[in-house]
């Protein structure tokens, strides 16, 4: 992982806690944390990335009375996924990050609502039909030009 | 050589997985000790800030809003200036034992927007100013919802629209009693509050006022939840249940009061307090 990329991961994580911690915003702020863990991971390795996303899960999940380890553990996997990925695709074209960063937050968000307290989470339907894909196309813009301004030259493949 | 560190990179990942398994599947007390120690080391700056900016927004609120609440508090207080009394002798009469004391704590409410933290809000009062878990939050409008966990100088509570809430309530005039609780919609916004088992031959119409009953002595007796909005379920020969339209949207509440139910010794007869002057009962 070089300064650069390591300096993005940190300032994005600052950033998703004071947008989403400090001024309280829900949504309306883009999901920086796995944005953060897709941009670490893919400069690190398999272990590494998965340690990533356990970190930034546990304080995601600080906050969760019910449900505590669903984002650990969506994550983790997104930050071991995305650690992988970087073995399987070449590329850094903007199509490439968009599916990139699109999947990765519909991905996360399956994998935290399976792992969630059934009693209390989303219905299905509420999850995947309308919040999600919304979600997924707003990560996947904001990821996409995260990537292409602060990392232009240092995008592996 | 690379296969073998990479095989041990893949190692390792899979612990990490097998390890957020087992966060998942941990003791709900230890799940609370480590949100508890994430919350007051590594965000305490951005909760505080977060704190910060709600009680300004708060304090910026309409004074002519809090100008109509101040005098609408002065003018019931006048009228019910002689009821204590005439509660306290007419308990006496009729040889009732006396009521808990309830102690109102004011409070900031703030919420986080985290994943997993819908319908739950932080409260600015905890152990130390004698928060005990369970307690009620209520509003001017009416309740909010309950706390769940207390610490030293906050506490975490959810509101009613959380699918744990439950709250004995009953119809003002005291002949109709229910269990009220949220019942999940297909979408998040349909979910709604409804008042179970009440007696299949009462007729509740809509509007009609539903209060706690203080029954199981979590709640206060005489909070208000809400109005009837229309027959939800007939279960034949058994019992009704009944829509209520919340007199509190949990989203709004940035100020609340947390009530504390104190049972109040043999000899003492004095019923419920009256909410202490937030002036005096400690920052929130």
């Amino acid at each position: 992982m070089t300064v650069r990329v390591a300096t993005l991961t940190a300032s994005l994580i600052l950033v998703h806690l004071t947008l989403r911690v400090a001024l309280g915003l829900g949504n309306e702020a883009p999901d920086l944390f796995l944005i953060a863990v897709l941009i670490g991971s893919r400069h690190l390795s398999l272990g590494a990335g998965a340690a990533l996303g356990f970190g930034l899960g546990l304080v995601e999940d600080s906050f969760a009375m019910s449900s505590f380890g669903a984002t650990v553990f969506a994550l983790t996997v997104a930050g071991t996924a995305g650690a992988q990925t970087r073995h399987l695709f070449v590329g850094n074209s903007w199509t490439f990050l968009i599916c990139y960063f699109g999947l990765g937050k519909l991905i996360r968000d399956l994998l935290a609502w399976l792992a969630s307290d059934p009693a209390i989470r989303n219905t299905f339907a509420d999850q995947f039909v309308f919040e999600s894909p919304l979600l997924a196309i707003y990560a996947g813009v904001v990821g996409t030009l995260i990537s292409l301004l602060a990392l232009r030259g240092t995008l592996r493949g | 050589m690379f296969g073998r560190a990479r095989s041990r990179g893949l190692l390792s990942a899979l612990g990490m997985i097998l390890l957020s398994l087992i966060a998942v599947f941990l003791p709900a007390g230890a799940q609370q000790q480590i949100g508890h120690a994430l919350r007051e080391s590594l965000l305490k700056p951005f909760v505080e800030v977060h704190v910060a900016i709600t009680q300004v927004r708060s304090r910026a609120r309409d004074y002519d809003i809090l100008r109509a609440q101040m005098d609408s508090a002065t003018g019931f207080m006048a009228n019910h200036r002689t009821l204590a009394e005439e509660n306290r002798q007419l308990r006496s009469i009729l040889s009732l034992g006396d009521r808990p004391e309830v102690t109102y704590i004011p409070a900031a409410i703030t919420r986080q927007t985290a994943t997993g933290s819908a319908s739950v809000f932080r409260v600015g009062v905890g152990s130390q100013q004698g928060v005990p878990p369970f307690s009620a939050v209520v509003t001017d409008g009416g309740l909010l919802g309950q706390v769940q966990q207390v610490y030293s100088g906050y506490a975490l509570a959810f509101d009613w629209s959380h699918p744990g809430f439950r709250a004995s309530a009953m119809t003002t005039d005291g002949f109709n009693h229910g269990i009220v609780e949220t019942e999940q919609g297909q979408f998040r916004e349909q979910d709604r509050l409804v008042i179970r088992g009440v007696h299949f031959l009462s007729e509740l119409d809509p509007g009609t006022e539903i209060l706690t009953s203080g029954r199981g002595g979590t709640f206060p007796r005489g909070v208000r939840i809400g109005w009837v909005a229309g027959v939800a379920e007939t279960r034949a020969g058994w019992s009704k249940s009944y829509y209520v339209t919340p007199a509190v949207y949990p989203g709004a509440v940035t100020y609340a009061v947390v009530a504390v139910t104190t049972p109040v010794p043999a000899t003492d007869t004095s019923v419920a307090g009256t909410p202490v002057d937030s002036a005096t009962a400690g920052s929130p």
